[in-house]
């Protein structure tokens, strides 16, 4: 009898468990959810936003059994916030959004202007919302941004989105930027928060550059250096690129950000200084002045020997920064005549690259100082160890202060040959 | 006979078990909080101070070999402080414990059972205590001593899971906010510690009696390693703890670990290690508490009361109106408990005992 009532017990509490938990799995059933992939948020004219969200649909099959390219959903709706902007996507479309596979979060440059912090804490309060997914300012609309951002070699926009950032590996043209990294910037009283720079090329550069088609009828900036000055490829930014093709969105260049509002923009050739000092490259490929000859410039492709050292000092009250960064570099660039394999050239070349790159380095720690007063890299989190207490750091105001920063950058670099040939 | 005595080994799993159970929810972005980037040097001062404060408990017991806290009461001032300290005992593991439960829930709500009532998601926990109270100590330490690694393992994975986000300046100023606050003030961290109460009860438990001290001073230095990392972790991978109140800080750290595009969202991994853990703890805290009853109320056989604790637990859970007052209550108030209990009536009936055995022996030898 006694065991009858306890089965009976443990039976009647199972179902009163499965009652209780049941609403929970439900709503996160595929079939009451719809998938967001990307979030754009723009300004209005009729309200304090306007969200738009890209949804994606599964896969779908043809009859021949092949995958064909997901179609994406985007829809816009006009309002106070982002969690109302939700509730109201959710009435429109009958479904739940989940933002649990979002991978990428556009704000317009208009909006950022304003502060995103708001939005940004709202976000991170989600608990959908991974901390991974990328932040991007865009320099047109943040709906036209995606409307325009195509997955031309992936057949998912989802993986599109998720890898889209991968070549600052290689390149250090763009960076890998997350919301999870800018909330914790947001809330940093030694570092300021970063974007990646977005927007839509428009298909005519803003540099002298002619350009020539190529078999795919897409266009790129004529490769002809000897006509371009070396800083002029890598001078370019998202907007202003001499890049053309079927993916119109573009990703280059860093959006700088002091407090919650936007203050700048850097080129691609900054956020490759930018990613040298946090030590998030793999290697990048830089046009030197060639040393033999003034109007030509020599492709070397480099790579860090070890990581940036960066010290920092407070001298006079002033901050005294000191980087040391060490490269070991191989020349891309050949001709008929050259050659590799003296020695003295390769040291000319060497001190060549170590020149460029410290002048490079120098305006970008420069430019994020005096320009925009916006610790981006971090230097603060160096010099914390020069502060006796925590509350001495705080006092001493270092947002306010790095604006006074001194820059002693070395660079050393060591160009070793060419690839295949010397 | 069934042999109802713990090892060496087993007595240390639960002691760390009770100490790493409260990491889970506040405790690592709470020290964070009080000693800023101080924090590693507050643990290593904290740990040495409860290493000695644990070597303390053992020379206390050394002449009440066999007994514990309640014994030692009962020796004291008779069966009416032996009461007294039991209902302090029982009531400090069970709102510990259910205000632990509470937090952790209100945490589970929030990432996977947003629909369902906490009421719920607590009931489901005290269920499996239920059924696990319903065995032997001996065997919830067994099982404790499986799953225990697991979490460790957890923690240590989170760590170095999470490298390559560290940004080891963060540490500096490495006395935070001065000497006198990692030092002084951050003394009240000690209550990270809080699972010292486990020495007051295990003495009569073990298999081995003289390997007290080695129990002591071996649970709390590998809880202490745990926690350095469990501190560390958060420290040097963010900024925004010591300005802003996140529900379980370990989860957070936990969701930034991702290894390319496969092994993503791992978090669920660690939530569910980490579920493990918190019955562990409140099967210990239901088990502590029918051991010091049924020696308070002097009853033979554990068995008929062994489903009340667990309710108790459940009552506690149930008491705190919203998070801001479980949070309060799970940060605050359970800080000022475990100092009174622990580190304050504990001792102090150790030292008065000891006094009165050492003036019994005086008179003896008179």
């Amino acid at each position: 009898m006694k065991s009858k009532i306890f089965k009976f017990f443990i039976i009647i509490v199972l179902i009163m468990l499965i009652i209780a938990f049941n609403s929970s799995y439900k709503s996160l059933s595929l079939s009451n959810i719809s998938i967001v992939v990307a979030m754009a948020i723009d300004t209005s004219d009729s309200n304090n936003m306007r969200v738009t969200f890209q949804f994606t649909k599964p896969t779908s099959t043809s009859d021949t059994g092949s995958n064909e390219e997901s179609p994406s959903i985007i829809n816009s709706v006009d309002a106070s916030s982002i969690s109302s902007a939700i509730n109201l996507m959710n009435a429109y479309i009958g479904k739940k959004l989940t933002l649990s596979h979002c991978k990428l979060i556009v704000f317009s440059e208009e909006f950022a202007q304003k502060g995103i912090s708001d939005e940004v804490f709202t976000l991170m309060n989600d608990n959908q919302v991974r901390p991974s997914t990328n932040i991007v300012i865009s320099k047109c609309t943040a709906k036209y941004y995606i409307e325009n951002s195509k997955p031309i070699f992936d057949s998912l926009i989802s993986k599109y989105y998720e890898t889209y950032a991968n070549s600052s590996q290689y390149t250090g043209y763009t960076t890998e930027a997350t919301i999870g990294d800018f909330f914790n910037s947001l809330n940093c009283k030694s570092c300021e928060p970063y974007a990646i720079l977005g927007g839509i090329n428009s298909g005519t550069s803003t540099s002298n550059s002619s350009s020539i088609t190529n078999s795919n009828s897409n266009t790129i900036s004529e490769a002809n250096t000897s006509s371009v000055p070396s800083e002029q490829d890598s001078n370019i930014k998202s907007n202003e690129s001499a890049i053309t093709g079927h993916i119109k969105s573009e990703n280059i260049g860093l959006a700088v950000f002091k407090g919650d509002k936007i203050v700048g923009e850097l080129t691609a050739i900054e956020n490759l200084a930018f990613l040298c000092t946090k030590n998030e490259i793999d290697g990048f490929l830089v046009s030197v002045p060639d040393p033999q000859d003034e109007n030509k410039s020599i492709d070397v492709y480099l790579t860090p020997q070890k990581k940036s050292k960066m010290s920092t000092k407070i001298v006079n009250g002033s901050p005294y920064v000191t980087i040391e960064y060490s490269f070991t570099g191989r020349i891309y660039s050949m001709s008929s005549n050259s050659d590799y394999l003296d020695d003295n050239m390769l040291t000319e070349i060497s001190n060549t690259c170590d020149a460029y790159l410290e002048s490079v380095f120098s305006s970008f720690f420069y430019k994020t100082a005096k320009i925009f007063n916006s610790d981006i890299v971090g230097v603060g989190k160096s010099a914390l160890s020069s502060f006796r207490t925590s509350s001495d750091f705080e006092n001493y105001n270092w947002e306010e202060n790095y604006k006074n920063s001194f820059f002693d950058i070395t660079v050393n670099s060591n160009v070793k040959s060419g690839f295949l040939l010397m | 006979m069934p042999d109802t005595k713990i090892s060496t080994k087993e007595a240390i799993m639960l002691i760390i078990s009770i100490i790493i159970s409260h990491t889970i929810v506040t405790l690592p972005a709470t020290l964070l909080k009080n000693s800023k980037s101080g924090v590693i040097l507050n643990v290593i001062f904290i740990s040495i101070l409860a290493l000695i404060v644990a070597y303390i408990i053992y020379l206390l017991f050394k002449k009440f070999q066999g007994e514990d806290i309640i014994d030692i009461s009962n020796y004291l001032g008779g069966p009416f402080l032996k009461n007294i300290i039991g209902v302090i005992f029982i009531t400090y593991f069970v709102s510990t414990g259910g205000i632990l439960l509470r937090n952790f829930a209100e945490g589970l709500k929030v990432i996977y059972f947003p629909n369902t009532n906490i009421l719920y998601i607590i009931l489901s926990f005290i269920i499996t205590i239920c059924i696990t109270t319903s065995f032997t100590f001996k065997s919830n330490i067994k099982v404790i001593s499986i799953i225990l690694p697991i979490v460790i393992i957890s923690i240590i994975f989170l760590f170095i899971g999470n490298l390559p986000q560290f940004n080891f300046n963060q540490m500096f100023p490495l006395l935070g906010d001065g000497f006198y606050n990692t030092f002084v003030t951050g003394l009240g961290n000690i209550v990270a510690f809080g699972g010292i109460s486990c020495l007051y009860i295990i003495p009569p438990m073990l298999k081995n009696p003289e390997d007290f001290k080695k129990i002591a001073l071996t649970g709390i230095g590998i809880s202490a390693i745990y926690l350095v990392l469990c501190v560390a972790t958060l420290l040097f991978m963010f900024s925004f703890f010591l300005y802003v109140d996140e529900i379980l800080p370990l989860y957070t750290a936990a969701s930034y670990i991702e290894y390319g595009s496969f092994f993503q969202r791992l978090d669920s991994l660690f939530l569910l290690a980490w579920m493990l853990e918190i019955c562990c703890y409140l099967t210990i805290c239901s088990q502590f508490s029918c051991i010091v009853f049924k020696k308070v109320a002097n009853l033979k056989y554990e068995k008929p009361i062994k489903l009340i604790f667990p309710f108790l637990i459940f009552s506690f859970a149930l008491l705190p109106k919203n998070v801001a007052i479980s949070r309060f209550l799970g940060d605050t108030l359970y800080r000022y408990v475990v100092l009174f209990v622990v580190f304050g009536l504990g001792l102090l009936i150790l030292i008065l005992a000891n006094i009165k055995k050492k003036k019994e022996e005086h008179l003896n030898e008179k």
